[in-house]
C-alpha cells in the first residue's frame, strides 16, 4: 500500500530532516502525517501572518513617516500658490518672478505647466475656472477674452490694490485705460503692451525695386502686396485669419485693419456689438482682395499650427515679404530667442503703421497677457499680493527680454536692463500713441466670430457680405439679438 | 411557493452581483448622458454672463443645430469616416489577416505582433506620429521618399486630409478587428469544410457559403462595436488635424469639442453630444435588429 502523490510529496518535504515517519505502521502512520501535516501547516500560516503583519506595519510606519516628513516640508512656508504659465519663454520669464514672490511673501509658488498654444490654455483655464479648482494666479493672453472672464466672476477685483501701488503711476495711460473693464473696475495688471504694425521684408522690396515707404491707405497697401507677388513671387501680406488662429485672427488680424475703418470700433455706447456697420464690410472685403488675388499664403492658416509655417518659415526665407506683427517678432519670432533667426533683424525687417481705409496712420495697441487673481483663491490677499510682484517693472524687463512685448511702464526708460534691448526702447517710448478697441462682455464671441468668417473667406465659401453675416449670426445666436445692434 | 421563494432569493443574488457594474455604469454614464440631455437645453457657457447666470432656452440649442451647417458637414465627415476606416477599413484588412493567421504560413506569429502594434500606442501618441510623416517640408518620411524618387513632396494633412485620417485610423483598428474576427472563424467547426471539400466546393464557394454566413452574427458583432467606436474617436483626429484643413476632418467629436471648449459654448455642445449619442444608439439598435445578435 502507497500514499497518494501528493501525500507523499507533502510528507517529503515536512519530513526532510526527520525519519519518524518510516517508523510507525502504515495506517497509523497516515494518521500521525495528516496531524502532523495540520500542525506544521497551522504554525507555517502563523508565521506568514506574522510576516505579513510586520510587512504591514512597516509600510504603515513608512507611510505615515512619509506624510509626516511631507507636511513637514510643506509647512517650510505656511501659505502656497498656484500659478498658471504656459510656453516655456512664458515660464523662463515668470521664473525670477516666483523666485522674488517666494521670497518678499514668505510662500511657496507652485507653477503649473498648461498646455502651450494659447487655445488650449484658455480651455484647460476656463474649465478649471468653472469647475472652481483654478490656479490663483494666470495670465490672460488675449486681451478680448478679459470682459467676458469678468461676466463670468472669475477674476477678483484689483482696482483698489493698483491705486495704492506706488509703481502704478508710471505705467502709460494707455495701459491703465485698456486694463479697465466694462463695468469701470480693473481686474488685471497690465504689465505689458502688444504693440502691433505692419512688418516687412525691406531686403526682399528694395532687392526687388520696390517702394519700402509707408503705405498711405488700404488701396495702396494692397497694389504693394501685388507688386511684391509680381516682381518677387512672394506672399505679398498676410493678416492671420480662420479658426485655427484662436484670438489670433481678431486680435492680429482683423483688429489692424477695423481700426482704420470708416467704423473703427465694434462696441456702440450702449455697449451693444456695431456689426452690420460699412466698416466691418469694408474689412471683411479687403480680406477677400487679398485671398482672391492669391497674395495670402492661404493653405498654412487652415492647418491646425497655422503660425507656424507662415510666420516661422515663410518670413524668414522672404517667401512671405509683409505680415502683421508685434514687437515680440524683433525677438520672439525672427530674433535672438527665435529658432529660426533673421540675421540684422531690426536692419532687414522693417515696420509700417497699418493704414487707415481712407488714409492715417495707425499702431494698434492692447493688452500683453495681462495677468489676473481667481476671486475664488484659496488667500485672495496674497495672491494680489504676489500679482503686484508679476507687475513689478523686473518682470516686465524680463518679459520683453524674453518674448519681446513692451512693458507698461515708463520707469523702464531708465533701466540699463532695458536700454539694452535696443530694439523695444523706441516702441516703447511710442506706446502711449497706440490705438485700440473698445472692449464690451462678449467679445470673445465676436472674436470666435470673426475667426469663423475669416475662416469662410480662406475657403472660398464666401463673400464679404456673406462672411459679415456669418459673424452677426454667430455673436446673435450665441449672445442673443439684443446683443448685436 | 418555495420555487417563488428561491427564484426571488436568486434574483436578488443575481443584483448584488451586477451591483458593482451597475453603481459605475450609472454614475459614470447614466447620470452625465442626462445630465447633457439637461445641459442642451440651457445657454451655459465656460466664459461670460452664461457662466455665472446660465438660462434654460428649450430647444433653441437644437434648433440652431440644425442649421448649423458645420455641424451637417460634420455628420456628413463622420459618416465618411466610420464608413471608410470602420466598415471597410478595418473589417476587409482585419478579416483579411484573420484569414492569412489562419494558414500556416511563415512568420504568422510575427504578421500578427505587427498588426496589433498600433493598439499599444495611444491616440494621441500614434496622431503625432504620423504628423511626422505625413506632414509637408522636407522632413517629414513619405516627402523624404517621393523626393528620393525624385517627385516633388506632398502636404498629405492639406492635400488628402480625410483620406488620410481614415487610413491611419485604419491602420490603428486593424488589431482589434483581427482578433474579433480569428475568434470568430474559429467557432466555425472545420466539419463543414471538410463536408463541402467532400462535395467539391471551391476555397471562393466555402467563403461565401460557409464562412461568411456562419462568421455573419461575429461580423454584425464586430460592426456594432466598430461604428459606435468609430463615430467616438477624438484624440487620433485631434492631435492629427484638429478638424482641419478648414473643416474638412471635423467629425462629429471634435465639432462638439469644438463647440464646446473652443467657443466655449457648453449647453449648445451638449445638444451636438445628443444628437451624437441618439445615433449611435439609433445604429446600434439597427445593427442588433437587423442580425438578432445577442449582445
Amino acid at each position: 500500500m502507497s500514499f497518494g502523490p501528493a501525500v507523499n510529496a507533502q510528507m517529503n518535504e515536512k519530513f526532510r530532516y526527520s525519519e519518524k515517519w518510516k517508523e510507525c505502521s502504515i495506517l497509523s502512520c497516515r494518521q500521525n502525517v495528516s496531524v502532523y501535516i495540520w500542525v506544521v501547516t497551522l504554525r507555517d500560516m502563523r508565521r506568514r501572518r506574522a510576516v505579513r503583519e510586520e510587512i504591514v506595519n512597516k509600510l504603515v510606519a513608512g507611510g505615515l513617516a512619509a506624510i509626516a516628513l511631507s507636511l513637514l516640508a510643506g509647512t517650510a512656508n505656511a501659505e502656497s500658490l498656484r500659478v498658471a504659465l504656459h510656453g516655456q519663454a512664458g515660464i523662463d520669464a515668470f521664473t525670477p518672478t516666483a523666485e522674488r514672490i517666494e521670497k518678499n511673501l514668505g510662500i511657496d509658488v507652485e507653477i503649473v505647466e498648461y498646455p502651450a498654444p494659447d487655445k488650449d490654455y484658455m480651455t484647460k483655464l476656463l474649465t478649471e475656472l468653472a469647475a472652481g479648482n483654478g490656479p490663483d494666479l494666470f495670465s490672460i493672453p488675449s486681451a478680448a477674452d478679459v470682459a467676458d472672464m469678468v461676466a463670468a466672476g472669475y477674476l477678483a477685483p484689483v482696482g483698489a490694490e493698483l491705486a495704492a501701488w506706488p509703481e502704478y503711476a508710471d505705467f502709460v495711460d494707455v495701459a491703465k485705460q485698456l486694463a479697465v473693464s466694462p463695468d469701470g473696475e480693473t481686474y488685471v495688471v497690465p504689465y505689458i503692451l502688444g504693440i502691433q504694425q505692419i512688418y516687412f521684408r525691406r531686403d526682399v522690396l528694395e532687392k526687388a525695386g520696390i517702394s519700402t515707404e509707408q503705405p498711405e491707405d488700404w488701396a495702396d497697401l494692397l497694389a504693394r502686396a501685388k507688386e511684391i507677388k509680381e516682381k518677387t513671387g512672394s506672399f505679398g501680406l498676410l493678416f492671420p485669419a480662420g479658426v485655427s488662429w484662436g484670438g489670433g485672427a481678431f486680435d492680429e488680424g482683423f483688429s489692424h485693419l477695423i481700426i482704420g475703418s470708416s467704423t473703427p470700433q465694434l462696441v456702440t455706447e450702449d455697449g451693444k456689438f456695431d456689426l452690420t456697420s460699412q466698416g466691418v464690410l469694408d474689412v471683411f472685403q479687403f480680406y477677400k482682395d487679398l485671398i482672391d488675388a492669391d497674395l495670402m499664403p492661404v493653405d498654412p492658416l487652415l492647418g491646425p499650427e497655422p503660425w507656424v509655417i507662415p510666420k516661422y518659415e515663410m518670413f524668414p526665407s522672404g517667401e512671405l515679404a509683409a505680415t502683421t506683427c508685434g514687437s515680440w517678432c524683433y525677438i520672439f519670432d525672427w530674433g535672438r530667442e527665435s529658432r529660426n533667426p533673421i540675421p540684422d533683424v531690426t536692419n532687414v525687417v522693417g515696420t509700417w503703421a497699418d493704414p487707415g481705409q481712407n488714409g492715417g496712420e495707425f499702431v494698434l495697441a492692447n493688452l500683453g497677457a495681462p495677468w489676473a487673481v481667481n476671486a475664488k483663491a484659496a488667500n485672495l490677499e496674497l495672491a494680489k499680493k504676489a500679482l503686484l510682484e508679476a507687475g513689478s517693472v523686473e518682470n516686465q524687463i524680463e518679459t520683453a527680454a524674453r518674448i519681446g512685448n513692451i512693458p507698461a511702464s515708463n520707469a523702464v526708460q531708465k533701466d540699463p536692463r532695458f536700454q539694452a534691448l535696443t530694439e523695444l526702447v523706441p516702441i516703447q517710448a511710442a506706446a502711449n500713441h497706440g490705438t485700440y478697441l473698445k472692449q464690451a462682455t462678449g467679445m470673445s464671441v465676436v472674436s470666435e466670430g470673426v475667426a469663423r468668417a475669416t475662416e469662410a473667406l480662406l475657403r472660398k465659401e464666401t463673400d464679404a457680405a456673406g462672411a459679415q453675416q456669418i459673424l452677426v449670426d454667430h455673436v446673435r445666436q450665441t449672445l442673443g439679438d439684443e446683443a448685436v445692434k | 411557493m418555495a420555487f417563488d421563494a428561491f427564484q426571488k432569493r436568486k434574483e436578488r443574488q443575481l443584483l448584488w452581483l451586477l451591483l458593482p457594474a451597475l453603481v459605475p455604469l450609472l454614475i459614470l454614464t447614466i447620470y452625465p448622458a442626462v445630465y447633457a440631455v439637461y445641459l442642451s437645453m440651457t445657454n451655459e457657457a465656460l466664459t461670460g454672463v452664461a457662466a455665472a447666470k446660465p438660462r434654460f432656452v428649450g430647444v433653441a440649442n437644437y434648433l440652431r443645430l440644425f442649421s448649423d451647417g458645420r455641424f451637417w458637414n460634420s455628420l456628413f465627415v463622420t459618416f465618411v469616416f466610420v464608413v471608410g476606416s470602420a466598415i471597410i477599413g478595418q473589417f476587409v484588412l482585419g478579416f483579411i489577416s484573420a484569414i492569412a493567421l489562419r494558414r500556416k504560413i511563415v512568420g504568422a506569429p510575427v504578421f500578427g505582433a505587427a498588426i496589433l502594434l498600433p493598439n499599444a500606442a495611444p491616440e494621441v501618441v500614434a496622431g503625432f506620429m504620423w504628423i511626422s510623416m505625413l506632414a509637408g517640408g522636407d522632413h517629414a518620411t513619405l516627402s523624404k521618399i517621393l523626393v528620393f524618387f525624385g517627385l516633388p513632396y506632398v502636404d498629405w494633412l492639406q492635400t488628402f486630409p480625410l483620406f488620410m485620417v481614415v487610413m491611419v485610423n485604419t491602420w490603428r483598428g486593424i488589431g482589434t478587428a483581427m482578433i474579433l474576427l480569428t475568434a470568430g472563424l474559429a467557432a466555425v467547426p472545420a466539419e463543414v469544410y471538410e463536408a463541402a471539400r467532400m462535395d467539391g466546393a471551391n476555397p471562393r464557394q466555402m467563403f461565401m457559403r460557409i464562412t461568411l454566413p456562419l462568421m455573419a452574427p461575429t461580423i454584425f458583432l464586430y460592426m456594432l462595436i466598430s461604428t459606435v467606436s468609430t463615430i467616438s474617436v477624438f484624440g487620433l483626429v485631434y492631435a492629427l488635424t484638429r478638424g482641419g484643413p478648414g473643416n474638412k476632418t471635423e467629425v462629429i467629436s471634435v465639432y462638439i469639442y469644438n463647440q464646446s471648449f473652443t467657443a466655449f459654448q457648453i449647453g449648445y455642445g451638449a445638444a451636438g453630444a445628443v444628437v451624437a449619442l441618439v445615433v449611435s444608439l439609433a445604429l446600434g439598435i439597427a445593427y442588433v435588429r437587423s442580425l438578432k445578435v445577442e449582445v
